[in-house]
């Protein structure tokens, strides 16, 4: 017997059908059942228009979006031999702008969905409010919007730099409102200190802790997530950042990876209509997102918790969370290294010169964003998006199974449900 | 009653020195030679005008105004824009015929003796009445889709450079026809060189 | 489920075709906590709410204020019930009808998702022909791409204060949407004088003349009342895409479309023969101190 659930408050919803044997998920598919046409509402528009366009695919990442679009277009430059000069400056305020978005999604996450999630599992005392997180991702939008104009929405990168020309007293505005959500985050969520926090070396130092990290932490344990929501223990990273290191991971072997052996494959859905498709690298799954930058990047307490629980549903959740510190030591360094007499942006030939391919990668806050542009005289022939979703939560046969799908095999449906949300869905982004 | 009275007076005086200015130039006309032209006391020209600068000043803006209201009313007709071109060469010829000082002013002095016009009338601010229906008249032209869009100047000076370069020649007396023959060749060409490609 | 009380206003928020930008938005908001306060959440995209898209999506409850952000599609179903029909339901019993957004409002982003049948709540673009023209009279607009949080914190608080809200034609709150995104704009001496922007990537020149800027025509206190409480687009050198007038989105953003130079738009309720007249002069001028840069940190030290 299949039995189906909806899924809502992921960016829009999913439905799961799941197939028991018994007690326990035997086989699980996944549906996103609405869609908006991105791709085809960019064809035939002024190349420069996708920067308008993209971010608005999503309203918790459409920076990343934008990133990504820039990206695609500079590269497309570079393919027509036309030198794109990016300064420093303007890398540095495109990745803070671009962290930002990424604690704003995370901590709308863990107080927003995982939390609340939780607490459909098991009582929980003493934990917050959504407004923890809403007000967290408030500081950290006005950091970003110094630089980008606002949050959501912003379309301030351009061929060349960026649209802002901050003075110090934009950096400095910046740095007092990173301070404030540092604070925020040591008070309210960790319990202690960032820079001890980030000297952790094992799960246990969490557990030592008295906050909501460490409650989060039990809890997991308690409800035994450190056995269960096991994908394919393989990851990839494809964003370069001075936060990421493009690779690919099968345990905790680390290969190159080339942006051509990305594949894209209609989803298996025979119970109800669905918009998805599976993202792959060499016709395998891959999990991508916090827990993949960490083990790419080597942060000794995830490469711990790894040893010990491979990619459990509770690794997963740490490292999402542990980033949102490695991510607000980043972006002081940043705001601290800028330097605001180089120029913001360097003017390229104009966009109807250029008629060639593109391709822009970003680590967004779920993961890998890739997209793709083909432009003729400035006009888009084609573009096409593959979201991060797209490579946690395909929906394939069961001979085949994505990484959800696997991570939700075997557990029982209330767990197979929390596991899905563990790797932080976007509805919008996954059909776009 | 007096109002009127003392407008006739300073159109009297416009109308004098537009042509003495044009016949003799600025610097050989005097103000006592406007003055005995109009029939007035060189005392009294100073109650309309506070110098010959400021006169020439206001002959620019006099004429700017005269052909901005004359291209306004094209504007604001129904015509299609290959009219419209023809009715402001024809306007602007006509001109050349019953009011030719005017455009001798315009030519020879206003063109021709910048230094007079450096303080107060530089770039717009004296023919902007007359520029700004030329802008209307382009703008209109292409977003109706008559005309190719391109540099304002490029096609401005396209126009009235040929323009002033035809009444140049009539006044020189080199054409052999009389300037109204003139009319519908010009106008096509003015037409077939900023029309829609 | 927690208990209603019976002096909160029930508020539900429904979405069509959406990106969730308008929620996103919302979160922003400085008082959230005293506007959550006084309501009772049925349901929200994000924010814990008393009832489920489920239970919601049977039917029968009701609301005071229905929010929906998002294009109307009318081929578009939430858990598997047609959104027309949820709109209609709730549309009925809710004394206020919020549409967050352009979508919501007039079609707005992604009207070209489905250009024949898509369109706002009231309005497809300009013309009245959208799902809940019926219970127009309660229907307010909030334009824009996505919604400032204010717009909606200060819709509901107006709402919970029992005040009344003037709207324009397009029914948007006049008190926010009778300023235009110029009001307030830094660069507004570079528009009195008519200094245009060389480049992007700079604090000079005005985004106006060919970078397409739309805040002269675009009716919101963006640069009033600014954004995420530091910024706007424009100050950040970004022009305005007009996104809370009914014909967003249009094409070419950063280009302004000009006719032999001259501005195709001129700024709103402004006849192009005053403007060129004015714009012709001040351009005469050559103003050296809006010509440099601002501040030049190469020659400060």
């Amino acid at each position: 017997m299949i039995t189906k659930q909806l899924i809502e408050q992921i960016e829009g919803e999913a439905t799961v059908h799941f197939t028991m044997n018994g007690n326990t998920v035997d086989f699980a598919t996944v549906a996103f059942p609405h869609f908006r046409g991105m791709e085809r509402i960019l064809q035939g528009k002024n190349a420069l228009d996708a920067l308008v366009i993209t971010p608005r695919v999503c309203g918790i990442c459409g920076h990343a979006h934008l990133m990504a679009s820039v990206r695609a277009l500079e590269s497309a430059y570079v393919h027509m031999s036309q030198d794109i000069q990016l300064s420093t400056k303007a890398q540095m305020i495109r990745e803070f702008t671009l962290l930002m978005e990424i604690v704003q999604n995370h901590y709308k996450w863990i107080y927003l969905t995982l939390i609340p999630e939780l607490g459909k599992l098991m009582p929980l005392s003493n934990m917050s409010t959504p407004l923890k997180g809403a007000f967290a991702a408030s500081l950290a939008s006005k950091a970003l919007a110094s630089f980008s104009g606002q949050w959501p929405h912003s379309s301030y990168m351009l061929p060349g730099g960026v649209t802002c020309d901050p003075t110090h007293m934009e950096r400095i505005k910046a740095q007092s409102y990173l301070r404030e959500l540092i604070a925020f985050f040591e008070n309210e969520t960790l319990g202690i200190d960032l820079e001890t926090f980030l000297s952790f070396e094992s799960c246990k130092e969490i557990r030592s802790l008295s906050s909501d990290i460490s409650r989060i932490e039990q809890s997991l344990l308690s409800l035994g997530m450190h056995e269960k929501g096991f994908a394919y223990d393989r990851f990839v990273v494809f964003g370069n950042h001075g936060f990421s290191v493009p690779s690919k991971m099968k345990q905790t072997r680390s290969y190159s990876v080339k942006s051509k052996y990305v594949s894209i494959k209609d989803s298996y859905s025979p119970q109800e209509k669905t918009f998805a498709k599976n993202a792959l690298y060499k016709n395998d799954y891959y999990e991508t997102g916090p827990l993949a930058r960490a083990m790419t990047n080597s942060v000794p307490i995830i490469r711990n918790i790894h040893r010990r629980f491979k990619d459990s549903a509770y690794s997963r959740v740490v490292a999402r969370i542990f980033e949102i510190a490695s991510l607000l030591q980043h972006a002081l360094e940043l705001l601290k290294l800028m330097e605001l007499s180089e120029t913001s942006l360097t003017m390229p030939e104009p966009i109807h010169t250029l008629t060639a391919e593109g391709i822009g990668i970003v680590e967004a806050p779920r993961g890998v964003l890739i997209h793709k542009v083909s432009i003729e005289e400035g006009l888009i022939r084609n573009y096409e998006i593959i979201t991060p979703t797209q490579w946690n939560i395909g929906s394939d046969t069961k001979e085949s199974l994505t990484p959800v799908q696997l991570a939700m095999q075997g557990v029982t449906q209330e767990e197979a449900l929390f596991i899905f949300r563990t790797f932080d869905v976007c509805s919008v982004c996954t059909t776009h | 009653m007096a109002q009127t009275m003392k407008e006739q007076r300073k159109d009297a005086i416009i109308a004098v020195a537009l042509e003495l200015f044009s016949q003799r130039g600025f610097y050989a006309t005097t103000i006592p030679d406007i003055a005995a032209k109009v029939g007035m006391s060189v005392g009294n020209f100073y109650n309309y005008f506070t110098s010959k600068e400021v006169l020439a000043k206001e002959l620019v803006v006099y004429i700017s105004e005269y052909l901005g209201k004359h291209i306004r009313d094209i504007n604001e007709s129904e015509a299609d824009t290959e009219e419209k071109i023809y009715k402001i060469v024809s306007m602007y010829f006509n001109m050349a015929h019953e009011r030719p000082e005017m455009i001798e002013y315009f030519l020879r002095v206003y063109l021709s003796n910048r230094e007079i016009f450096l303080d107060d009338c530089e770039g717009m601010i004296c023919v902007s009445a007359f520029v700004t229906e030329m802008m209307i008249f382009f703008d209109d032209g292409v977003s109706s889709g008559d005309l190719y869009d391109q540099d304002f100047f490029s096609a401005f000076g396209l126009f009235m450079g040929y323009l002033g370069g035809m009444v140049f020649l009539f006044g020189e007396k080199v054409l052999p026809d009389p300037l109204e023959n003139y009319k519908e060749s010009i106008s096509k060409n003015i037409y077939n060189a900023l029309k829609i490609r | 489920m927690p208990l209603k009380s019976d002096k909160k206003l029930t508020l539900l928020w429904l979405q069509g075709l959406t990106c969730n930008g308008n929620s996103h938005s919302f979160l922003n908001l400085s008082y959230l906590a005293d506007v959550l306060l006084a309501c009772d959440i049925l349901y929200h995209p994000s924010l814990p709410s008393l009832q489920t898209l489920e239970t919601i999506s049977t039917c029968k409850l009701e609301c005071d204020v229905l929010i929906f952000e998002g294009t109307f599609d009318p081929l578009m179903q939430r858990n598997n019930v047609m959104v027309g029909k949820l709109l209609r339901h709730y549309a009925q019993k809710a004394r206020h009808i919020i549409a967050v957004g352009s979508c919501a409002s007039f079609g707005g982003m992604f009207k070209a998702s489905a250009p024949q049948r898509n369109s706002g709540l009231v309005f497809n673009e300009t013309a009245h022909e959208g799902p809940l023209l019926q219970y127009q009279e309660k229907v307010i607009n909030l334009s824009g791409c996505p919604i400032h949080p204010e717009w909606l914190g200060y819709t509901l608080s107006m709402i919970l204060q029992e005040k009344k809200i003037l709207v324009d034609s397009l029914h948007r709150p006049i008190e926010l949407y009778s300023y235009l995104a110029h009001h307030g704009c830094t660069r507004n001496e570079y528009f009195e004088w008519k200094v245009d922007s060389k480049k992007f990537g700079e604090k000079e020149g005005c985004l106006y003349y060919e970078q397409g800027c739309r805040a002269p025509m675009t009716h919101a206190s963006c640069n009033k009342i600014l954004w995420n409480d530091v910024s706007s687009k424009t100050r950040s050198g970004t022009p305005c895409f007009g996104c809370t007038e009914p014909d967003f989105p249009r094409a070419n953003f950063f280009r302004t479309k000009t006719n032999m130079s001259i501005p195709d738009e001129v700024p709103v309720g402004i006849s192009k023969r005053s403007y060129l007249t004015v714009a012709g002069i001040a351009k005469t001028f050559h103003i050296k101190r809006l010509e440099e840069k601002l501040i030049d940190y190469k020659t400060a030290d």
